[in-house]
């Protein structure tokens, strides 16, 4: 069946061949040794040499004044990831309490978030709250919510109807049924919600800090493009690629792993 | 529970929605009512700003501008990006440079990072705007599409294959219908996702478009356009949703006996 999935969720990896491996990293090689070369003939301004980048990228980590815009964006998107999913699965979660909400959540509230261009968020969020950390958060919640409520609510439906009907039968505490069963079989897709939130954070949301910020990378970058400064803004697309990573691998991965086996 | 128990809880979940709708309207007239225009203009203001909206031809024509840069980075991300979840199908020693290489390079690059530096690189115009929503829809194409080659019946491939060896044969008429339900899957991923990044290129990186009558109407604290064009954009990729894209995509669910 086709799903409406995100880059976030890849399948299970093939082993690796060795001639698939040397094509893989032959391609990344081949792309610097390209980028070095386009580099030479073009001015700073346009296109960057690959070391001027990477002397970038190490300063937005280890450069106090650089890395404290590194961190700030870094703990928005963790943020707003959480206050995201907490009030996307309690959306989800609104018509399996009171069922007369169903169509307010899947017909009123998800199409009208799903819809709203994330450009349109970040002005009105500058509108509504000036320049400041709790606009830019604003600006994240509301557009990641929509992704989180779709996948709980897909998690909600999915949920193996006869394995909560014989907790039920062994227990009438709701809350015992809902925090021993539902909980635990929701897991999964509440892990995918939080990983696809991650993913569009830093990839779409990060449009808050161009308009609502006089900090965090979203910031760094347009004030980069203004002064005609290509390498900051290469090196802060590419310190986000590696924070990206890192994050996947350190704390998605890990509790995405949790959750599968609790 | 009954059937007329179902049927009541429906009407009761119906009428809760438009109540919700109404309440919905109501507080937003109410909180207009305390606060500056260009803060919050109240839903008469903005529907005036809506009709006026759609009897200025210019107007009109930056909303058929951004349809077409929507359309071509689709089009454009789509053809990439089946491209290349074909390419590890039919030669598999290149899997780890397309889906463990490249698609995550593309799929972890900001799409505000593309629309500064196709800035940079081509200048304000409809090249930048269509580079910029191309770059961040193909990497939802590669992965959608991957997961409809990873899911395709290998029986069937493999008989169609016994009765015919002609490659090009199999793809259009085998493997290509095949693949029906995930290609509308990925298009209407990519025209959700593509609406939310069209109006940020185009503020940034485009001299025409909503997204640039965006910037023009913040400029101005031009509210109730911001609103007006918001409300244009979620009733077209609602209604492209829910009454083009979900029929067509069950219709081919249902062919292919999902």
């Amino acid at each position: 069946m086709a799903t409406d999935r995100s880059p976030a969720s890849s399948g299970s990896e093939p082993p690796v061949t060795l001639w698939g491996r040397l094509l893989g990293e032959g391609l990344v090689l081949a792309a610097i040794v390209g980028w070095w070369l386009l580099s030479l003939g073009l001015p700073d301004y346009i296109i960057p040499s690959p070391w001027q980048v990477v002397e970038g990228v190490y300063s937005l980590f280890f450069d106090p004044v650089k890395a404290e815009h590194t961190l700030i964006s870094t703990l928005r998107v963790l943020g707003s990831v959480v206050v995201a999913t907490a009030l996307g699965g309690a959306l989800a979660l609104l018509p399996r309490w009171f069922g007369f909400t169903d169509l307010i959540v899947h017909q009123r509230i998800q199409p009208f978030l799903s819809s709203f261009p994330s450009a349109g968020w970040a002005i009105l969020g500058i509108i509504w709250f000036g320049n400041s950390t709790p606009s830019v958060m604003f600006v994240q919640v509301a557009i990641l919510t929509p992704f989180c409520l779709v996948n709980v609510a897909e998690g909600l439906r999915e949920l193996d109807r006869e394995l909560i009907e014989m907790g039920t039968s062994f227990t009438r505490a709701r809350r015992r049924v809902f925090f021993k069963l539902v909980v635990p079989l929701l897991a999964p897709y509440v892990m995918a919600a939080v990983r696809i939130a991650y993913g569009v954070g830093w990839k779409i949301a990060l449009v808050s800090e161009l308009f609502g910020a006089d900090r965090g990378l979203g910031f760094l970058m347009l004030e980069a493009q203004i002064l005609s400064d290509a390498t900051t803004v290469f090196s802060t697309c590419f310190a986000i690629v590696l924070i990206f990573i890192l994050g996947e691998r350190l704390i998605i991965n890990p509790l995405t792993r949790l959750a599968a086996n609790p | 529970m009954t059937i007329d128990e179902t049927v009541t809880a429906s009407r009761r979940s119906r009428l809760a929605a438009h109540l919700f709708t109404l309440a919905f309207l109501l507080a937003w007239w109410i909180y207009g009512q305390f606060v500056e225009a260009y803060v919050m203009p109240g839903p008469w203001a903005v529907a005036v700003r809506l009709g006026e909206f759609f009897s200025d031809p210019a107007m009109v024509a930056h909303m058929f501008v951004s349809f077409g840069h929507i359309i071509g980075a689709v089009a454009i991300s789509f053809t990439v990006g089946f491209a290349l979840a074909l390419l590890p199908y039919y030669l598999p020693v290149c899997h780890h440079m397309v889906h463990g290489r490249l698609s995550p390079f593309l799929n972890s690059f900001s799409g505000i990072g593309w629309t500064l530096l196709a800035v940079v690189w081509f200048g304000i115009n409809h090249v930048t705007v269509i580079f910029a929503i191309s770059m961040v829809l193909t990497p939802f194409a590669i992965i959608n599409l991957r997961e409809g080659l990873d899911n395709l019946d290998a029986e069937l491939l493999e008989m169609s294959a016994s009765f015919d060896r002609n490659r090009a044969r199999l793809f259009r008429l085998v493997l290509l219908p095949a693949l029906y339900p995930f290609i509308f899957a990925t298009l209407r991923v990519s025209f959700g996702v593509a609406w939310k990044v069209a109006l940020t290129a185009e503020l940034f990186g485009g001299s025409s478009g909503l997204g640039y009558l965006f910037n023009l109407a913040r400029q101005d604290f031009d509210t109730p356009l911001v609103l007006a064009v918001i409300i244009i954009i979620i009733a077209f990729v609602f209604s492209t949703d829910r009454f083009v894209f979900a029929p067509l995509q069950s219709r081919l669910a249902g062919h292919r006996g999902d």
